[in-house]
Formats: structure tokens, C-alpha cells, sequence
């Protein structure tokens, strides 16, 4: 009786699973069925007719592979510069006092929960005025504006479960502080690191606001906003087409979830929840 | 807290700590703090766009907004967003989270699954949501109409209710993993004895739950009820992509509101005005969660 429980349990879990995966197991199926077959009723299940047409068009025809490119930039460059200040920023948070330390940490919890349309009007004057609208650079000031206070917060939590007795034993030993922090911090300190890079990452790989509203132009704009521009630019909407590139964008993403993805939920425990 | 540092070799760390947060404050104060100051600043000006000229007005555009119905339509829409699409994350995410719990197969499979949604971009989600929501071409329709539940193929996001009902939903899909995960890591820790104790004294699942599990969570759940309140209060991209904010006005929240004025009617100080009234509504959570953060610290 109990296992017969068991069986039927499991097969209503899996049905749930299954169905909130569906819309990304469809977006696949659409991206390898050939144009005529999605006008097909009733809809097959899996494509009758594979075909990558889609995924070649999209690299060749399309400049899909110079958002791409600008992405990757964007992305990464947010990433470096975010969480080495964010490092050194958490660093001092936690291991050092001094006035206004604790009200500073309070302001970046602060600023990770404002809203991006506050910012966006005065930041878009600003970079207007200094000339660095429609540059990748200009998104990666704009990026600083969420990415810092959440790498900060997400770091400062890591920091804070390192023994304070390691850096202490160190110093003992005759080690500077900077010297303790590269030697005996920074290592135990990696893998936060790793998952603070992994979601600033992500979080910049997905913007989509300022990227809407401060580059307008093809050369510097990113995948978000590209792919969402060839939508509204085509005369019919190609829904084969813009699946592959969604499934083309969630590369990366794929990738994490495949290799590094302890990281991830271990910045889940650390950010937002346990505070 | 504050002691007042005292030692030769206090006072030089002290040095040593401003020294490593003042890339962080520099950066705040050139990209956060200035920008929300002037977004005050701006909401007193009348700004045409396109050349960014502008004159003062002082307070009017705020007397402008609190007398015109949109941006009570919007703020209308905005609750009514935040509290479904909230309820819909909480209800689902803990229920998902304790069949997660449960010795499931292929654990870890269903785990990523459930958690991947969250993690891609709304960009692409909304794609592939839309092209479920296809009135003519649509799998939705389809399967609705086989299901039987449905006579014609629906307009999901072309007219009202069911245009609120749809950006409900997938609010709902992309960020109940979060809930997932949060309750998830928080089921981890409940003593099991809790649990056997109680079943000794012969509580059901049901009785089981509702004094041991929910009491346990209830402290999490206080948290991610309010850090969901405010990121789905502030939603911009999903509602923008989906809808647009249509029908007409009928899914428009406040951020979409801003953007429309801002950048479609060209009218950047009265922009500037609905941001800032936007933040007041939100700065009440935001503080109660930072004190709630606070609390725990300490």
C-alpha cells in the first residue's frame, strides 16, 4: 500500500515538474521544426522534420552574433569590475570599524531593493551629457547601479561565515592585513566569489531596461534588446526563429546549470534570505 | 557598536578600512546617490525629451499626477499584480518546495528544472510565453480547447481580464523558484524529532504541517513575502514585454508608466514625479524589511 503511495506521489510530482518545464522543452521543439510544420493542427509534439535551418540562419543572416558579442562584453566586464570592488568593499564591511559602517551597510541593502525606473531618468541625462550614450560602456555604468549593492550584499554574507580566528592566527604570524587577506581570506573566500560572480553575471546577461533605453544602435546593443528588436522589425513574426535564439541565449545560462550549479544555490542562501 | 578607535595599530586598520570601501562609496555616490537626489531634482521641471530642455514648475507636477485617473489606474494595476502574482509564487513555491523535500525521483533533475525559470532571461520567457499564448497557433489553445474547457481559441493578452491574468501567471512561473529555494534551504533545518514527537502523538500530515512546518517557516516566509513584494511591485520588463501595458491601459503598472512618459510622451519631469511617488509607495517595505534584516543581525 505504502508503495503503490509512493509510485502515485512521484508521478504527480514529475507531472507538476514536467509542466512547469514545458514552456522551455516547447521553445527547443519550435527552434528544430521546419516554418510550415508550427502551422500545423493539431500541433506535433515532436518535430516530424528536424532541422537546424533556424539556428543557421539566425548566425548567418542576422546580427544576432554581434549582440551576442556585445553581451559577452557587457556581461563580463560588469562582472570583473563589480565584484572586485564589491571584494575589497565586503572586506572592509565585515573586518574592520569604523564610523558610519554599519549605516553604509544598511544603505547598500538600501539600494539593492530600488527600483531600476527611479535611477533610469537621471543616469540616461547623465550619460547623455558625458557623451556615452549608445556605448557598451554606458550599460555597464548603468549596471553598476544594481549589480554593486547585490554583489556587496551577497559577498558581505560570505565574508561573514569565514572564521575570524584564521586572519587573527595570521596576523600573529607576523602577516600585514593585506597580506592576510590575500593569503588566508581571498582563498576561502573563492567559492563565494565564484557564485557572487555567477548571479552578476547572469543578472547583467538578462538586463533588459537600461539597455532598452540607452543604446540605440545595432553595434553596441545587447542580446535582450537585440533579439526583442528583430521581433518587432520582421513583418511576420517568425516564431521558429526567435525560439532558436532564445534557446541560443540561454546558452550561457545552460552551461552554469550544467557545470557550477552548487554555486548558485549557495548565493541563493547566502543573498537574499539569510540576510 | 561604534567604538572610538585607540591604538596606533586601530587607528591605521580603521585607515586601512576606509581605504578598501572607497571604490564602493565612490561609485555609489557618482552611479546611486546622485542620480536619486537629481530624480528629485527632476521632478520639479517640466523636460521635453528629445533636447532635454526644460523650466522650472515646482510642485505641479505632482498636483498633475495625483489629480489624473491613469496613475491611479496604474497604481490600481500595480497592487493588483503584486498581490496575485505574490500569492500565486508563495502558495506554489512552498507547495512545490515540500514535495522537493520528499524523496523524489531523480531529485536533483526535478530541483534544476524547477529552478531554471527563475534564472532565464525574462526576455526569453516572454518569448516563449507568448508564443504559448498564440491565439491562432498557440499550444495553450489547443490543449484548452481538447481539455474541453474552452469552446474558441482565447485572446490571452489582447483584451481584459485575461491580459492581467496571463502576466499574473507568468510572473508567477518565473519567480516562484525563488520561494522554492528559499523554503527549501529552511525545510533543511527542522529537527526531525519535531516531526516524531508529533507523530508519536498521533498527528495526521495535515495536523503536522500546520503546527510544525508552517510555524518553522513562518520567520522565512515573512522575508521572502516582503523581498517579493518589492521586486514585483517594481516589475518592469515582464509586464512591458508581454503586454506593453495593454489592453489600452489595462496591465500598465507604474514603472510602465514612467517609461511612457519619459520616453513615449516625451515628458521627462512628470517622469521623474511618478518615480519618486513610485518610491515613496515602496520606501515603507523596503524599511520594514532592512529593520527585519537589522533585527536578525543584531
Amino acid at each position: 500500500m505504502r508503495f503503490v503511495r509512493r509510485i502515485f506521489f512521484n508521478l504527480a510530482a514529475w507531472a507538476v515538474v514536467l509542466a512547469v518545464a514545458f514552456p522551455l522543452f516547447w521553445m527547443i521543439v519550435t527552434s528544430v521544426k521546419p516554418q510550415f510544420e508550427l502551422f500545423r493542427r493539431p500541433p506535433t509534439f515532436l518535430p516530424d522534420t528536424f532541422t537546424l535551418e533556424h539556428y543557421a540562419r539566425l548566425l548567418i543572416d542576422t546580427a544576432f552574433l554581434v549582440y551576442f558579442k556585445n553581451s559577452v562584453i557587457l556581461a563580463t566586464t560588469t562582472t570583473v569590475i563589480v565584484v572586485a570592488i564589491a571584494t575589497l568593499g565586503a572586506y572592509s564591511l565585515v573586518r574592520f570599524r569604523y564610523r558610519g559602517r554599519e549605516n553604509l551597510a544598511f544603505l547598500v541593502l538600501f539600494t539593492y531593493l530600488l527600483p531600476s525606473v527611479v535611477l533610469l531618468l537621471p543616469l540616461y541625462l547623465m550619460l547623455v551629457r558625458v557623451g556615452l550614450s549608445n556605448t557598451i560602456a554606458s550599460l555597464v555604468v548603468a549596471y553598476t547601479t544594481f549589480a554593486l549593492p547585490y554583489a556587496l550584499w551577497l559577498l558581505r554574507s560570505f565574508m561573514a561565515g569565514i572564521p575570524e580566528d584564521l586572519e587573527s592566527a595570521a596576523l600573529v604570524d607576523g602577516a600585514s592585513r593585506l597580506g592576510a587577506f590575500w593569503d588566508v581570506i581571498l582563498p576561502q573566500l573563492l567559492p563565494g566569489i565564484i557564485s557572487t560572480a555567477l548571479f552578476t553575471f547572469i543578472l547583467s546577461w538578462n538586463e533588459y531596461l537600461y539597455a532598452l533605453v540607452l543604446v540605440n544602435s545595432d553595434s553596441a546593443r545587447p542580446l535582450t534588446t537585440g533579439v526583442v528588436n528583430m521581433l518587432v522589425s520582421a513583418f511576420n513574426i517568425e516564431w521558429s526563429l526567435l525560439m532558436a535564439a532564445s534557446v541560443m541565449m540561454s546558452v550561457p545560462l545552460i552551461v552554469v546549470f550544467a557545470f557550477l550549479q552548487s554555486y548558485l544555490t549557495r548565493g541563493f542562501g547566502a543573498g537574499a534570505v539569510k540576510g | 557598536m561604534t567604538t572610538v578607535p585607540q591604538t596606533h595599530l586601530e587607528r591605521r586598520y580603521a585607515a586601512l578600512g576606509l581605504l578598501l570601501i572607497a571604490p564602493t562609496v565612490l561609485v555609489f555616490c557618482v552611479v546611486i546617490v546622485y542620480p536619486l537626489i537629481s530624480a528629485v531634482y527632476l521632478s520639479l521641471f517640466s523636460i521635453f525629451t528629445p533636447t532635454l530642455q526644460g523650466e522650472w514648475v515646482g510642485l505641479s507636477n505632482y498636483q498633475a499626477l495625483l489629480s489624473t485617473g491613469e496613475f491611479w489606474t496604474s497604481l490600481g494595476n500595480n497592487v493588483i499584480w503584486t498581490v496575485g502574482t505574490l500569492v500565486l509564487q508563495i502558495v506554489f513555491g512552498v507547495a512545490m518546495a515540500l514535495v522537493l523535500h520528499e524523496n523524489l525521483w531523480f531529485r536533483a533533475l526535478a530541483r534544476s528544472l524547477i529552478l531554471f525559470p527563475y534564472f532565464v532571461s525574462t526576455v526569453v520567457a516572454v518569448l516563449v510565453w507568448k508564443w504559448l499564448f498564440n491565439d491562432l497557433y498557440g499550444i495553450l489553445n489547443h490543449l484548452m480547447i481538447v481539455a474541453g474547457l474552452i469552446e474558441f481559441p482565447l485572446d490571452h493578452l489582447g483584451s481584459m481580464p485575461n491580459a492581467m491574468i496571463s502576466v499574473i501567471i507568468v510572473g508567477a512561473w518565473k519567480y516562484f523558484p525563488f520561494v522554492v529555494i528559499a523554503v527549501l534551504a529552511r525545510l533543511q533545518t527542522i529537527p526531525e524529532q519535531l516531526y516524531e514527537a508529533a507523530r508519536i502523538d498521533g498527528a495526521g500530515p495535515f495536523a503536522r504541517f500546520w503546527d510544525i512546518t508552517l510555524p518553522q517557516l513562518r520567520e522565512v516566509l515573512v522575508v521572502i513575502v516582503l523581498l517579493r513584494a518589492i521586486w514585483d511591485f517594481k516589475e518592469f520588463d515582464l509586464i512591458f514585454l508581454l503586454t506593453g501595458g495593454g489592453p489600452i491601459i489595462g496591465t500598465q503598472t507604474l514603472p510602465l508608466l514612467v517609461y511612457k512618459e519619459a520616453f513615449a510622451l516625451n515628458r521627462m519631469g512628470m517622469a521623474a514625479a511618478y518615480a519618486v511617488v513610485m518610491m515613496a509607495l515602496m520606501l515603507a517595505f523596503m524599511l520594514i524589511y532592512i529593520r527585519q534584516t537589522r533585527r536578525r543581525e543584531s
